[in-house]
């Protein structure tokens, strides 16, 4: 397993400089104007960013007044009994509410479970498994069907979503398993 | 469905802003109008004769706790400074003390930017070192709240899109050179066998195969940066293939559903900020995990597409317009 470790350590880190050197001079290799091609490429930056602007307002602003109003804290309490039946941790639910939402907001909870229950508990473990094994979801839905003016989502959002839960229950117990 | 789901949000926040207010009403969780008795003690020296005299405040814990109906209660003493103002005494906490609530969203209502708790002080007296601390009334917390959170997340939004350009820009520039160059072409015919059957609308040989590759290889070794514009760069070129240029297609669903489950060998750079060294050991859990999620994004997003609803409303050639 170290061997494993150290193997995607160094293409993790040698991955980018590769690539973004790599690219260009494989191009000037194959005599392509590459400072022209670029350029020209690049130009898309912008606009592509400016068009995700709309989607991403809707998306985080709609989480934003969720959050504040309170009504995670009632959604926690509502579903505390159900976790406690199939033997979840309530601690490590307003993770799961969260982690689709926000991830800046998830990453806050991941703070601040360690700093109550400290780096070593096995709740921290559960949450940053959590965190480290999905996506934000909604951001990713905004982000990127944004960026090509897709308006009707189709089973996106349920797929997504299903993902993500089915990750978040496995991520307690696989957790227990190798730690617990 | 994000219809219903965004809607939902909103409806609920305004749903629970009112209910969370109205209890705050109800049961006067301020206490509005109605002022605290705290003891004021000067600092060596102070005998409240100058404009400003720095104090201790002392609070009594069994007071504070049936006076506002908590369990918590704050520290006995706090430093605070009394004003001589022409409305009378004005008492101020020291900024940033831990305050519990109901304290605290006081101070966030009425003292926002200098972060002092500040209020009235009435029944003074200088003998005894005694008075009260009156705040001014705070009502309708969740409505203040949910509307400046909607500002300020729109804000941040454009923030967030705005801070993309630099990269989106850094590898459609690099992309480009790589289509122009071929790299894109033999990327599609080596990994065309593995990911046809997942994404089976994609014609033979199309550069869309290409950046799906890229994106998920950049996903996997946890290049969130270089991730996010190559999967974008694979929408731009799976609109491509869109008859319906406002509908996702098939393939666009099970290319964000592999990009929700986040397949990754290398944890995000956040997390590992967060936690340390202590990240090593949860490496294999994410795998395992991540590896779950995946099975489950590619089997949900296929089997849903082909429920009845999903299939009606995928993208037909000749249904534009």
């Amino acid at each position: 397993m170290d061997t494993l470790k150290t193997i995607i350590e160094i293409a993790s880190a040698f991955v980018l400089p590769l690539l973004i050197v790599g690219f260009p001079l494989y191009g000037l290799f194959k005599k392509v104007p590459v400072y022209e091609e670029f350029v020209e490429g690049a130009k898309g930056g912008f606009k592509t960013a400016v068009t995700i602007i709309p989607y991403l307002v809707a998306i985080l602003f709609a989480i934003g007044m969720f959050r504040a109003s309170g009504a995670m804290d009632f959604l926690v309490e509502g579903l505390r009994p159900l976790f406690t039946w199939v033997n979840i941790p309530p601690e490590v639910l307003p993770m799961m509410i969260l982690r689709p939402l926000t991830g800046s907001g998830s990453a806050a909870i991941v703070l601040d479970m360690i700093q109550q229950f400290g780096e070593d508990s096995i709740l921290v473990k559960m949450v940053a498994t959590m965190f480290g094994s999905t996506e934000t979801t909604f951001y990713v839905i905004a982000v990127y069907f944004g960026a090509v003016n897709v308006k009707k989502t189709r089973h996106a959002v349920p797929a997504g979503l299903l993902a993500d839960i089915v990750a978040m229950i496995a991520a307690v117990y696989v957790v227990r398993w190798l730690f617990g | 469905m994000l219809n219903y789901i965004w809607a939902g949000l909103i409806v609920l926040s305004l749903v629970f802003g009112i209910a969370y207010d109205t209890r705050d009403l109800t049961n006067d969780t301020y206490r509005n109008g109605s002022p605290f008795e705290v003891g004021i003690v000067p600092n060596e020296g102070g005998d409240f004769s100058d404009r400003r005299t720095d104090v201790s405040v002392l609070v009594r814990a069994e007071e504070y706790r049936s006076f506002y109906n908590v369990s918590e209660a704050p520290d006995s003493s706090f430093a605070g400074v009394v004003i001589r103002t022409e409305q009378g005494l004005q008492l101020r906490f020291a900024q940033d003390v831990a305050v519990p609530e109901p304290w605290n969203t006081l101070r966030q209502e009425t003292s926002s930017r200098d972060n002092d708790l500040r209020g009235r002080l009435v029944n003074f007296d200088a003998s005894l070192e005694r008075g009260a601390v009156e705040f001014a009334p705070v009502r309708f917390v969740k409505m203040h709240a949910i509307a400046s959170a909607a500002l300020s997340m729109a804000e941040l939004a454009v923030e967030l899109a705005l801070s993309l350009i630099g990269v989106l820009a850094l590898w459609m520039g690099l992309l480009q050179i790589a289509e122009k160059s071929g790299i894109i072409n033999s990327l599609v015919r080596w990994t065309q066998p593995m990911l046809r059957p997942l994404f089976p609308d994609i014609p033979k040989g199309h550069p869309a195969m290409g950046m799906i590759v890229l994106n998920l290889t950049a996903n996997m070794l946890g290049l969130g940066n270089a991730a996010t514009p190559l999967g974008i760069k694979a929408m731009e070129e799976l609109q491509t293939l869109n008859p319906e240029e406002e509908t996702a297609t098939d393939s666009m669903v099970m290319l964000l559903a592999m990009n929700t489950a986040s397949v990754q060998l290398v944890p995000p750079v956040l997390l590992v900020a967060l936690m340390g060294l202590q990240i090593n050991q949860l490496i294999f859990a994410i795998i395992i995990v991540t590896t779950i999620s995946l099975v489950v994004a590619i089997a949900s997003a296929k089997l849903l597409g082909r429920m009845k609803r999903f299939r009606q409303s995928a993208p037909r050639a000749g249904m534009e317009g």
